[in-house]
This record gives structure tokens, C-alpha cells and sequence, in this order.
């Protein structure tokens, strides 16, 4: 769809985990087109010292309600500010931005890989794939059991969840991508299971790197700085694990991405 | 009916609101939001003789009401311009004016003549100060005497208006200015992004790759306006003011210090409508203020 400017009132501001809270806005425009994988760019009001938007994945859409549904993890000044607003408030948003994550109708397993807020775009995944009758799988780490977003679609799409936690307040005691290691290497049978990773960097390039070493195909959403989010400032770079023929070394997050097939990029830990 | 129009040279613009360039890509991502033939035109991405791929990440960093970036003028190359971006700016009916720049003088000649046979270029920029590439550069706008040896080959290739973008980060503006203009400059733009750093207190790593780069946005906007002021007062060829302009009003304080015209560069970024919106506010203002054309406006600062 044709990317727009939107006032978007907040409907609803829920706390979501310890430090992050779940907005509602009403889009009905982009509630309709949503996937998992879009974004949107939202101005953070009043503070003017703040120059650019924040972006935030699409975590879940309503078409019938007309709303969209985000998550913001107050870490930063802008997302600090943007999780204090109220209902009513209206956010200057930039919609729907990026690409979103290839299904495949024919899949036996989805497996959910999520760090931190990158648990984000995955209830709008478990959305996307509803018609898809296959095993769905969400391993998810954070740093503590209180940073847990929890929801109820993984009880409503069947999902086996596997949790970590740094400090083992909940689930197994570190990084999510060791019970990872193990299920994947559990059951080589390859064909049809495909990995979707979201998070910060660090755990993407070891989740690409636990891919590649064990055959199993997927895509990542990455993270990144970026001014616009829709192509012009040119200030997110993805590097290409191979350079292209023409000498082109990296990918555009905004635009190209931020869904990417593994095997495609390079991430730098 | 209020005439913002302007001429630049042999460039003639409806009205005084430019893109910058590197901000504005090829038009064409833009166009989703806004009817780019509101504006007086669009000055490209830069483009230079062969394709460059750009700097590593982190290319940029959010610095209070501005930014820093390294971006590394990542282009397809001429060729590949005229092959896939010239296509679309060619349907459009506001000046697109080409960003050029190269590694050397000769280099920086060249993609001049290989732009030379595309009919439809109102004009060229060049990117004399882009202050993140390793070769050329900063350096052709840096010392009066290489801006003008370079000027004057440029200007023996070509009969189109040639806007030299001045770098700020020189000593003395104004004689790099008339360096330009004694060469066969037919305007200059000022000023391309100021140097500056950030670091990561936390790793302790520079927060840009190159470690500095070019600052932009309003924090650099009084700066920028004390510059093209000095141009304004040194040089007789139109100044293009840019830096920091994110509304009429910053538009307004340009145009009275003597500007010809501006450009809009980063303010697109968080409002892609930015430009369009400061050529309705131009509007409103000359309303207000029972200008009828933008000459009685320009260089009437009251001192």
C-alpha cells in the first residue's frame, strides 16, 4: 500500500511488561494492510531536541475495530516519552513501513525466535499464519521474568513456548538461544520448519550464525538507527554477506528489510 | 496571483523551495506522500562517474535538535542514473537540478560530459564539500584556488547553470564563494553539513563508523544563515541557503538575509511533506504581507 501520514489517537495504553506498554491506535487504513513485519515512524511529541521518529514493528492489527497495536519498551528518551502518553493523545505516525515476513502455506513448524521487545511483530505473525495448520513454536528470552510480554494468542494458536531468562526467574537461565540450539538439534528433519528471528543485534548474528551451522532456513527482522524509515536518509545499512556483481554491499533496513532471509546478510555483533 | 518565481542563471524555478541534496534521494521516495511538482525542484542524491556502495554502519546519530551523518555517497554511478533514476525525474515538471561530485578533478569532469547528452537537466550542483569520502571532497572546496581550477574545467564542458555547494568548515567562506563565481559559477549553495562527533560513553566507540561526520538540522540553522549572509554580502551570482530549514519561517529568514532561494534537506526526514508545506507557508506570508513577488522580499534585511 501507499505509505502515508497519519494523527493517530491512542486508544488504549496497557502495560504490557516492567517498563514497557502496549499502545492502541486507531489506523483503520493500516489495521486493514498490516503484516508482520511492517512499521510505523512516530514523531515523539514535545521534545523538539529529539530530531527523528522512533520506529516500532506492528505487534498486532484489528481490521475489523480499525486499530494497530504496539509495543514500546521505555529504554531510550523517545520511547520513555512515547510510553507516558494517554488515551486520546494523537502521534504523528509514518505507515505502514518496510516489508513483512514470508509464509509459507506448506510449513510444518513456524519457530519464533525473540529477544527482548523483539517479541514485537510475532502476535501479528501467529495472525498472519492462522490459516497455516502447522506446528508453532516461540522461544523467548529476556532479562528478567517482570520483562516478560506475555499474551494470550499463543494459547489461542496452540504455541509451544519455550522461556529464558538471564537471571532464571523464569524459564531456562540464560540466553534463549542455547534451548534453541538444543531443540533444533534435537530433530534434524530440516524440511519445512522455518526460523523468524526478532531482537537486538547480538542475539540476530548468533541466531543467523546457529542457522547456517545447522541447515535450517529463516528470516530476521532487523534493528537499526534510522532517520526516515522510508528509504531517503540512507542511514541504515545492511551488509550483504556477498556483494552483489555491481559492487553493492549493503541493503537499506527501511526499505529493503527489515524482514531478511539469513542466509542473505551479514550482522556484526 | 503572488510570483514566487526565481531565475538562477539560465535557471528558471516557480518558486524558491528546493530538496537538498542526499536528503531527497531520486524524488521518487517522496512522491507517496506529496505532488513533487509543487516544488521550485528537486536536487538529486549526489551521483558520481562509477558506483560507490557507501561507508559502513553506524552511518548516522540523532545529536540534540540535529544529527550527524557518514553516509559515504552511496550512488549507482552515471551510467546506471541515466539508465533507472532519469526515467522517472524526467515525468516531472519542477527543475531537477544533478548533484554531482568525483574522486578527482578529472573524474568529477567526466561524469559532467556523460550527464552532458541527457536533455532535461536544469542544472547541475557540485558536491565540492561532502566532508565523508576519503578522496576529493572536502578538499575541492577548501581552498579557493582548487575550487576555481576545478570550476573553470567543469565550465568548459558544459553550457548548463552550475551551482558550486560550499563546504563550511573553511576559515573564509566568502573567497572560496568568489573563487566559484570568477571561475564561471553560476550560483552557490551553502553550506553543506558542519563536522562533527559523537561518542558511546557506555563502549566507548565513536557513534558514527568514520568516526565524524557532517551535522545537520536546526541546531546548525544560525549558522548556516550567518554563512550565506557572508556570501550574500561578498559575491554578485544568487546564494542558495541551506542548513537547518524546516519551515517558512526559516525559509523567510534566508530569503530576507538574501538567499535566491533554499533548500530542504533534513526536515524531510521527520516530515516528508516538509517542503511542499514551506512553499503553502511562503504563500501565506506574502498574503499576509502584501508581497507580491518574492524580490521585494529578498536581501531586505533591516539593519
Amino acid at each position: 500500500m501507499t505509505k502515508s501520514m497519519l494523527q493517530a489517537r491512542v486508544i488504549a495504553v496497557n502495560a504490557a511488561a516492567a517498563g514497557t506498554v502496549r499502545l492502541t491506535l486507531e489506523a483503520p487504513d493500516w489495521a486493514a494492510a498490516a503484516h508482520a513485519g511492517h512499521f510505523v515512524n512516530i514523531q515523539v511529541p514535545q521534545r523538539c531536541d529529539l530530531l527523528w521518529r522512533r520506529p516500532f514493528s506492528l505487534h498486532r492489527a484489528d481490521p475489523v475495530r480499525g486499530t494497530i497495536d504496539l509495543l514500546i519498551a521505555a529504554v531510550g528518551r523517545g520511547s520513555q516519552a512515547l510510553a507516558r502518553c494517554q488515551t486520546g493523545d494523537r502521534l504523528d505516525a509514518i505507515g505502514l513501513l518496510g516489508n513483512t515476513f514470508p509464509l509459507d502455506p506448506a510449513a510444518r513448524e513456524i519457530i519464533m525466535v525473540a529477544g527482548g521487545i523483539g517479541i514485537a511483530p510475532f502476535d501479528l505473525l501467529l495472525q498472519d499464519a492462522a490459516e497455516i495448520r502447522c506446528r508453532k513454536t516461540l522461544f523467548y528470552g529476556t532479562r528478567c521474568a517482570e520483562a516478560l510480554c506475555r499474551s494470550p494468542l499463543w494459547q489461542e494458536h496452540g504455541v509451544e513456548f519455550h522461556l529464558a531468562t538471564e537471571d532464571g526467574s523464569a524459564g531456562y537461565r540464560g540466553r534463549v538461544l542455547e534451548p534453541l540450539r538444543r531443540y533444533l538439534e534435537s530433530d534434524q528433519d530440516r524440511s519445512g520448519r522455518i526460523l523468524y528471528g526478532c531482537g537486538p543485534t547480538p542475539m540476530l548474528a548468533g541466531l543467523c550464525a546457529l542457522a547456517l551451522e545447522t541447515g535450517f532456513r529463516g528470516f530476521i527482522s532487523v534493528e537499526n538507527l534510522m532517520a526516515c524509515g522510508f528509504g531517503a536518509c540512507v542511514g541504515c545499512p545492511v551488509e550483504l554477506r556477498v556483494p552483489r556483481p555491481d559492487g553493492q554491499k549493503y541493503l537499506l533496513a527501511c526499505k529493503d528489510g527489515p524482514v531478511f532471509p539469513i542466509e542473505e546478510i551479514l550482522l556484526h555483533d | 496571483m503572488i510570483d514566487l518565481s526565481v531565475r538562477i542563471g539560465g535557471l528558471q524555478l516557480a518558486n524558491p523551495i528546493l530538496t537538498a541534496s542526499g536528503t531527497f534521494g531520486y524524488g521518487s521516495k517522496f512522491a507517496d506522500f506529496m505532488d513533487l511538482n509543487q516544488l521550485g525542484g528537486i536536487v538529486t542524491k549526489t551521483i558520481t562517474l562509477e558506483s560507490r556502495p557507501g561507508n559502513p554502519a553506524p552511518r548516522i546519530c540523532e545529536t540534540p535538535a540535529g544529527m550527524l551523518n557518514s553516509i559515504g555517497l552511496p550512488n549507482l554511478g552515471v551510467a546506471r542514473f541515466i539508465e533507472e533514476k532519469w526515467p522517472f525525474l524526467s515525468t516531472l515538471r519542477t527543475a531537477v537540478i544533478v548533484n554531482v561530485a568525483g574522486r578527482s578533478m578529472d573524474d568529477f569532469v567526466a561524469a559532467i560530459e556523460a550527464l552532458e547528452p541527457v536533455a532535461g537537466i536544469a542544472a547541475y550542483e557540485l558536491n565540492y564539500s561532502c566532508p565523508n569520502v576519503k578522496e576529493g571532497g572536502l578538499a575541492f572546496s577548501s581552498e579557493a584556488q582548487v575550487a576555481a581550477k576545478l570550476t573553470r574545467k567543469i565550465r568548459g564542458v558544459t553550457r548548463r547553470p552550475l551551482i558550486a555547494k560550499l563546504t563550511p568548515n573553511v576559515a573564509r567562506i566568502g573567497e572560496i564563494g568568489r573563487a566559484c563565481e570568477a571561475s564561471g559559477a553560476d550560483a552557490v549553495s551553502a553550506i553543506n553539513t558542519l563536522v562533527g562527533m559523537a561518542v558511546d560513553i557506555r563502549t566507548r566507540k565513536p557513534r558514527l563508523a568514520t568516526v565524524t561526520g557532517g551535522l545537520s538540522g536546526p541546531a546548525i540553522r544560525p549558522v548556516a544563515l550567518a554563512k550565506v549572509y557572508e556570501l550574500v554580502q561578498t559575491l554578485s551570482i544568487p546564494v542558495i541557503g541551506i542548513g537547518g530549514i524546516a519551515t517558512a519561517t526559516d525559509a523567510l529568514e534566508f530569503i530576507i538575509a538574501g538567499a535566491a532561494a533554499v533548500q530542504i534537506g533534513t526536515a524531510g526526514f521527520m516530515n516528508p511533506c516538509a517542503a511542499a508545506e514551506v512553499v503553502k507557508g511562503l504563500e501565506a506570508y506574502c498574503h499576509q504581507e502584501r508581497v507580491e513577488s518574492l524580490a521585494e522580499l529578498r536581501g531586505s534585511l533591516r539593519l
